[in-house]
Order: C-alpha cells, then sequence, then structure tokens
C-alpha cells in the first residue's frame, strides 16, 4: 500500500503534557511560556513529517486547572513564531467565535498564513469554558444554540472577508504606478442577526484561500456545523466501533449538506505511552498516576462531564449524570465507557487524566502502529491527533519510534509532498467566489 | 540603563516606505506582505542599536489608502515572527482600545512579551479611522472624549490583568507536586462604565512587568491621557521651537499628574534620506516627487486635517480649517508649516507626500547628524521616531552612514547594554502592586 490512502497525523502541543501529573516526570519540560520547548516540539513533529502542530486555547484559568493549561503564551501569537521556526508542518490553533471580533481574527489568521505560506488552521470552537464571560463584560456564557448560531455567521464573515481581494489584485506596477487592481476588490457587506461587518480587510486573501478549517464540536449543532464547514474534526472516541459509528454518521451528514463524503478528515485522539514491552509501557503510566493532584485531576473530568463531580464519592459507581451542555462528546463517550467498564468515579477519573478524555494506547511501538492500522482501515479514522503524557521526550519517541513503522507499511509519508497545510490534508484550496462564478461561465458555455 | 545623553531611536515599520510614491522606485521593495523585506530592514535596525522597531495599525482600508498601508501583515502575529528573528531590539504595535477586548489584547501583549523575553510596547490608540466601526458591527466611531475614555479603563484593566500573577507564582516543584503558588494570584475583579473584567489572565506577568506604553495623540485629551500613563510619546512637530514647547508642556502635564519630568520619553517622527551629497537627496527627493500618485496624496493630506481637501483648488493656499477631532497633532503640524512657509494646497500635498506629514531630513551623514543633534540638545527630543521613503535600501544607509556618527558623537549608543526594550529606553520595571505594598510595609 506504498502508494495507497495514508493517514494524517497531528498533534496536540500541550504545554507540558496531557497527563495532569506528566510535569513532574523527570524529564519533563514546560513549554507553557518557554518558547524553546515549543519550537523543540514543533521541530520534533516536524522531523516525523507530521501534518500540523495544534495549540488548545481557553479564555479563563483557575487554580484547579490542569498544570499544562493553566498559564501559557497566547497561541496565535506563538503560531507566529513557530512559522519562522518551522518550514513545511501546518500550525493550527483554537480561537473562540465566542469572546472575538471576526474582523481582528480574520487579519491575524491571514497573517499567520501569509507569513508561514500557507501552513495556517483554525479549531473553530464556541468556547467550552463557561468562566470565559465574566473576562469578556458578559453576564453569562450564551447559550449553546445562541453559540452555533454566532459561530456559523462568524465563519461566514471571516470567509467574506478572506475573499475581500481576488488573487492579483496587488499589481504594483512600477512603471505604470498602478498598485492596485480596483476590480479584484469585493467589500463583503455583511449583516446578519450577530455581526454587521462591511470590510474590505486590509490583508490579501491568504495563500490557502482559507486557513484549514478545523472542529472538535461532538453535539447536534457541533456536527451538522462540521458536516456544513468543517475540513478537520477530532474526535473522542475510545472504542473502535464507536469511533466508526462516529464517522460514518459525520460522512452521512457531510453528503446531506451536500459535500464528498471524504470532504472532511476525522482524526481521533490518541494518547501514546511507548515501552519496550506492553509492561513497561503500563509501568510508566501508573508510575505518572502517583504523579497526579488529585484536584487538577477532577477538574479535567468535571470540565469534560459539564457537572462538577468533587460532590461525588470517589468508590462509588459514576451517578447518572444530567446531559451536559459544554463538551457533549466527552461527556457522552466518557460516561459509556464508566458503563461499559463498570468503572467508579475514581477510576473514571484517573483514565480522563491521562489524556484529558481521549484514548490512551501503551506499548511497544509495533502494537501501538498496529492499533492505529486497524482504525485507519477499518474506517475508523483518516488519523490521529496525538498526544504525549509530557514533552519533548515521549514526543521523540513516538516519532522515532513508531512513525517509520508507518512508512514501512506505506500508512504514512516519508517526505513532505506539498508545502501548504492544505497539500498535507489532501484539501482542495478553496477558490474565489469571484473566480468560481468564471468558472460556472466557462463549464456553462455551449460546446460546439 | 541607557544613559542620559543618549538618544534613543525607533525604527517606523512602513510596509512600502513613507513616501506616498516610494514603492515605484527602481530599487525599492514591498514589504506589506513579503516577510523576507521586512526582515531585512528590522536587522539592518538591530545592527544599528535602534530602541525598537514599531509598527503603525489600523482597521480599515480602501482603494484611496497610502500604498504602504493599504493590504498588510497583521502586527502582533508579525512581531511575534520577529521576535525569533532578532535578539535584541525592540518590538511595538499599535493596538486600537476602541475594536478589541482587554482580556484578548492582554494575552496578545504578553505572550509577545515572554517570546521576545522583554522587548515588546504597545502603542496605546484609540482608533483615528473612522471606517473601523462599520468593521465592528458599529454605526459611528465613538466621539473622541468616549474613546478615551474607554482607553483610560482599558489600559488601567489590562494592567491588572497583567498584575494577576506576582513574579515567581509559578513553582513547578517536581517533588512536591505544587505547581503554582496560591498567594500569588491576584484576581482583578474590575467592574468599570466600559468593561467588566473578573480575571485571572492565563498567563504570567510579561517580563517587563508591563510592555512599554506608548501613545502618539496630540489632542488635549490625548496629552493628558499620555502624561498620566504614556512612557514614549510619538510627535509630529515642524519646527525646533514648536518641539521643544510641545516637550515641555508634556513634562509640566507630566509632572502635574504626579510623574517625574523625565518619565516620557518624547520622539518626533522624522524622514530621514540618506545621500553622498545634498544634490544627490535633493535629487532622490524629486525623483520620488515624480512617482508620487495625487489621489493617494491628497488622501493621507486629507486624513491629517481631518477634512476632506480634494474639492479645493491645488494652486490655490491652503484653506482655513475647523479643528480637527482626528489627528490633531498632524493637523496643527501642518496647518503651521502651510501658513510659515506659505504654501499652496498642492504644494503642503507634495510635503506631506514624502514623509506621511512628518519632517523630512535629505543629504549626508553630517548634516543630518547635526540637525538631530540640535533637537535632542536644546531639549526637542529624547530621540527619533525615523521614517523611510521607502524600504529596505535607506534603513541600511541609514545604519551605514548615519548611525556611526551619532555614535563617534557619544549621542547614541556603540552596543545594546540590556536585553529589554525597558532597558534600552531607560525606564524601569513596574513593580507588581501587592510587592511595591509589601515592600513599603517593610521600609516604613
Amino acid at each position: 500500500m506504498k502508494n495507497g490512502k495514508k493517514m494524517h497525523i497531528g498533534t496536540l502541543m500541550t504545554w507540558a503534557g496531557t497527563h495532569v501529573g506528566g510535569w513532574r516526570m523527570p524529564d519533563a519540560e514546560h513549554g507553557g511560556e518557554d518558547l524553546d520547548v515549543v519550537v523543540r516540539c514543533a521541530q520534533i513533529a516536524e522531523r516525523g513529517k507530521l501534518d500540523f502542530v495544534f495549540f488548545a486555547d481557553g479564555l479563563a484559568t483557575s487554580l484547579d486547572f490542569h498544570p499544562s493549561s493553566m498559564l501559557h503564551l497566547e497561541p496565535l501569537t506563538l503560531l507566529g513564531a513557530l512559522a519562522v521556526s518551522t518550514s513545511h508542518i501546518g500550525l493550527a490553533a483554537t480561537v473562540s467565535t465566542t469572546y472575538s471580533e471576526p474582523y481582528n481574527v480574520a487579519r491575524m489568521l491571514a497573517s499567520i498564513d501569509h507569513m508561514s505560506k500557507g501552513r495556517a488552521g483554525w479549531n473553530v470552537v464556541t468556547g467550552s469554558q463557561p468562566e470565559a464571560a465574566a473576562n469578556f463584560s458578559k453576564e453569562k456564557h450564551p447559550p449553546h444554540a445562541e453559540r452555533y448560531a454566532v459561530a456559523e455567521e462568524y465563519l461566514s464573515v471571516a470567509k467574506g472577508l478572506w475573499d475581500t481581494w481576488e488573487e492579483g489584485a496587488v499589481v504594483a506596477d512600477k512603471a505604470t504606478g498602478q498598485y492596485i487592481e480596483p476590480s479584484k476588490m469585493h467589500v463583503l457587506d455583511h449583516t446578519g442577526a450577530y455581526f454587521k461587518v462591511r470590510g474590505p480587510l486590509n490583508i490579501t486573501r491568504p495563500p490557502q484561500g482559507y486557513p484549514v478549517i478545523l472542529q472538535a464540536g461532538a453535539s447536534e449543532a457541533g456536527l451538522n456545523f462540521a458536516a456544513r464547514t468543517a475540513e478537520v474534526v477530532f474526535a473522542s472516541q475510545q472504542d473502535i466501533d464507536e469511533a466508526i459509528a462516529f464517522a460514518e454518521d459525520l460522512r452521512d451528514r457531510c453528503e446531506k449538506a451536500g459535500r464528498p463524503r471524504d470532504a472532511i478528515k476525522i482524526l481521533p485522539g490518541l494518547a501514546v505511552v511507548l515501552g519496550e514491552t506492553q509492561e513497561d509501557a503500563r509501568n510508566k503510566l501508573n508510575e505518572m498516576s502517583t504523579l497526579v493532584d488529585p484536584v487538577a485531576a477532577m477538574k479535567v473530568l468535571s470540565d469534560r462531564l459539564g457537572e462538577d463531580m468533587s460532590r461525588y464519592s470517589l468508590d462509588e459507581p459514576v451517578a447518572e449524570l444530567p446531559e451536559s451542555t459544554l463538551m457533549q462528546g466527552h461527556a457522552r463517550v466518557l460516561t459509556s465507557m464508566a458503563r461499559r467498564k463498570n468503572l467508579t468515579l475514581r477510576e473514571l477519573r484517573d483514565l480522563a487524566c491521562v489524556a484529558t478524555g481521549h484514548r490512551v494506547a501503551f506499548g511497544t511501538p509495533e502494537e501501538i502502529a498496529d492499533d492505529m492500522e486497524e482504525w485507519f482501515r477499518r474506517g475508523a479514522a483518516d488519523g490521529f491527533m496525538i498526544k504525549t503524557a509530557y514533552l519533548p521526550a515521549p514526543l521523540d519517541e513516538f516519532v522515532d519510534q513508531v512513525i517509520p513503522i508507518l512508512q514501512k507499511r506505506g500508512l504514512f509519508r516519508e517526505e513532505y509532498e506539498g508545502t501548504t497545510l492544505r497539500d498535507h490534508l489532501g484539501l482542495p484550496r478553496p477558490a474565489h467566489p469571484g473566480a468560481r462564478s468564471e468558472a460556472a461561465i466557462t463549464t456553462d458555455a455551449p460546446a460546439d | 540603563m541607557a544613559r542620559e545623553n543618549h538618544m534613543h531611536l525607533g525604527l517606523y515599520l512602513s510596509w512600502g516606505g513613507e513616501h506616498i510614491g516610494g514603492w515605484r522606485l527602481p530599487e525599492a521593495e514591498h514589504g506589506a506582505e513579503k516577510l523576507d523585506v521586512v526582515v531585512r530592514g528590522v536587522q539592518a535596525a538591530e545592527r544599528g542599536k535602534f530602541d525598537f522597531v514599531f509598527s503603525a495599525d489600523g482597521l480599515a482600508t480602501t482603494l484611496d489608502f497610502h500604498p504602504s498601508s493599504l493590504v498588510h501583515f497583521e502586527p502582533l502575529t508579525l512581531l511575534s515572527a520577529l521576535s525569533v528573528l532578532t535578539s535584541r531590539i525592540g518590538l511595538a504595535s499599535t493596538v486600537s482600545t476602541t475594536y478589541s477586548e482587554p482580556y484578548n489584547v492582554a494575552r496578545l501583549l504578553a505572550s509577545l512579551d515572554h517570546l521576545s523575553n522583554g522587548r515588546a510596547g504597545w502603542n496605546v490608540v484609540t482608533g483615528s479611522q473612522p471606517e473601523a466601526a462599520w468593521n465592528f458591527g458599529k454605526d459611528a466611531h465613538p466621539d473622541q472624549a468616549e474613546r478615551y475614555a474607554i482607553a483610560g479603563e482599558y489600559l488601567e484593566a489590562i494592567k491588572g490583568l497583567w498584575d494577576s500573577w506576582e513574579d515567581g507564582a509559578i513553582v513547578e516543584n517536581k517533588e512536591t507536586g505544587q505547581y503554582i503558588d496560591a498567594d500569588k494570584l491576584h484576581i482583578l475583579d474590575h467592574v468599570g462604565e466600559h468593561f467588566r473584567i473578573k480575571g485571572p489572565l492565563n498567563i504570567t506577568r510579561p517580563p517587563q512587568g508591563y510592555p512599554v506604553i506608548m501613545q502618539a495623540g496630540g489632542s488635549e485629551a490625548g496629552l493628558d491621557f499620555a502624561a498620566r500613563t504614556a512612557e514614549v510619546v510619538f510627535v509630529n512637530q515642524p519646527g525646533i521651537d514648536d518641539a521643544i514647547e510641545f516637550r515641555k508642556d508634556l513634562q509640566d502635564r507630566c509632572e502635574r499628574a504626579g510623574r517625574p519630568r523625565n518619565a516620557i520619553k518624547v520622539l518626533p517622527g522624522l524622514n530621514v534620506y540618506w545621500a553622498e551629497t545634498e544634490d544627490a537627496g535633493k535629487a532622490k527627493l524629486a525623483e520620488l516627487a515624480s512617482f508620487t500618485d495625487r489621489a493617494a496624496a491628497m488622501k493621507v493630506l486629507s486624513e491629517r486635517l481631518g477634512q476632506d481637501l480634494s474639492v479645493y483648488p491645488l494652486d490655490g493656499p491652503v484653506p482655513d480649517l475647523p479643528p480637527s477631532k482626528i489627528m490633531q497633532g498632524h493637523a496643527n503640524a501642518l496647518k503651521a508649516i502651510a501658513k510659515r512657509e506659505q504654501l499652496t494646497l498642492g504644494e503642503l500635498l507634495d510635503y506631506a507626500a514624502a514623509g506621511s506629514g512628518h519632517r523630512v531630513l535629505y543629504g549626508p551623514a553630517e548634516k543630518i547628524a547635526d540637525d538631530m543633534e540640535e533637537w535632542f540638545r536644546r531639549g526637542a527630543a529624547d530621540g527619533f521616531m525615523l521614517k523611510f521613503g521607502y524600504v529596505p535600501q535607506p534603513i541600511e544607509e541609514f545604519v551605514e552612514h548615519v548611525v556611526p556618527v551619532l555614535q563617534k558623537r557619544g549621542l547614541f549608543r556603540e552596543d545594546y547594554q540590556g536585553t529589554t526594550l525597558r532597558e534600552h529606553l531607560g525606564l524601569s520595571r513596574p513593580p507588581h502592586p501587592a510587592a511595591a505594598t509589601r515592600e513599603a510595609a517593610v521600609g516604613e
């Protein structure tokens, strides 16, 4: 399958690793505010020919946060720095549509796409931290349905702003003095339920047309939004059959939205703990479990279940909970696993704190590659969001030990073949709507 | 600490050059969206030991904009990239307080300060482009008094956010498992007229405490705001006497606001055209003038005077205009020049086209250095915001020819003495309020 379909691999660059206690490992480094550590990690991922590095983000913090996400660099400025510290790897980050202005965000993402020559990606989130509202002069976090309605309009505004200038708008003809071609400017003039944005944007169209659109929402509203607009979806299924069902459902929705079934690359999260033997890997996991702060670990679980779990008894089975309005995908997957495996709250907490609720695979490099191959071949995944318990050593190990196996099996690229994130992911570059309608005219012309 | 007898130099990052026709010179390059061109200019400035580079910014564009500001990189992402490609020079940018959220901007600037190990600066503007309102769901640009009221509260709130964590809040003790020192957390809980912000910020205190605060407003409200809060002020003054008076007035205001007279570094804008000879400099300016797009030049002039001037004849006198509500400093300076030199509207247009309304110097290094030295010694300036007609060659020429003359005269540093922008500017690092209070208590 040397020339067959390849998987796509991104890595979640949690600042100090996904494991709540990972930062305490002797060789762990914390990249929260240390650019050197982050750059080293991004360069490791680039050495492994990964599709992209991804930074999650939030707009609030408190003392009971996961030590990896309590305090950290702001992702868009960080991506600006990484654009000139890497050469091929895609650079993606979360930006919330609930607490920002489309004009500001469209500029920043376009700017990163220009500086990186087409490597930017945007994880569109509606904000999963209700605490953020208090930092933005709002009484409360808007309700779920409203957040998605805002997000949908926001995204269409951002795309309209990116389409302000057709390719070739900047003529810069020194001889004639013509700097700009006015017919290539398109003033958006958007008036909607939530935004009024006239345009034009003061930066030209991003090299990729639009940055790659990523999403992670797993609620009904989130899935339908993804089906209409996402190009990469992060998923959180723990079980292969659940993952296949999730992927099939999303592909159906995608088709219903008038897009090809394979328009979205579905990347389940996968935390990898490597060892020389299965036993060795398990020991590493156990060692890290002893390093966990129980309060931070419970906060991770509570966030994902949408309920303050510290009120419940640790050694009882996980209680029946009302439906979450925040991270619905995580909540569903975690409660389903708790039921399936009959876990106590303590056991669920310890599992969730390894990879903030994502699936954990531990074992030898061959075993990890087998697992990934099975998920990929059976249609449960187009690739994976790799998470590591801490940084940078486990990422290094993944790149040195697992990637070569995947390459040998023909499941992953040996070299970057293109230069943009869209190239890496096999996604088309969206044509400018002006150019699109011209193409339509050409196609519609009678063939004689 | 920088020596008091050293001037401070900033590079005004003009994407395609300050001269409106500058981009058309054969040797000109355009850095609006070409990172390597920007980097060449900035690295030259760092070779020249400049205090900082500065990117102006706007939140709107139209076809009749100056070609340098029509389409361009977003400054905060750009400065972040520059933080990796430079090691000492300060990195400053405009961010408007009218069209952004303090929590977002506090993070962006703190992050830039961390990425650059303490080299960030923020030009606090209330927004001078009324068109921006339409890009942010507003029907009209708020009036000046309201914009400054917002800016005052915004700056206070943002400093509070930067003070969320005292220095050393991250303990990160792998042995004990203590990640954070909870006593060093300070929750802002700001409730004001325009903002309600709880905090804490999700990034630690910037290495500089706060990024260096810069301002450029030349209106009454702007000057009082600067006197209370600014550490660097950009100004446009047509002549040395005006500039001396301006600086003295600002220092008086500063003193009245309870700050030392030298708390603010006043940096007038200055366009420099270095050339082997005076005649060569004049010829370069004439060549540039031949490239001027008069419609774009008229837009620049109209913006700076706060009035559409395209309706007036070019060969007539500059009309009497009502006081501008937007760029008052620029408007006053240009009107003074027009009056002093008895310029026609067309002549004023060419003057403004050459340097966006700022003063223009041309000729050999000694002549340029003489002028700069006079302004500096007579108290008209603490240094200069240097602008160049096109990029990046004139920046390199200035660094190669003029900087050594300033250094030889002992007017400018031979090398960086510190690592942060505050150190370059001789500004102290603001202590955390809690730490300051504790120290005061110990002292009593």
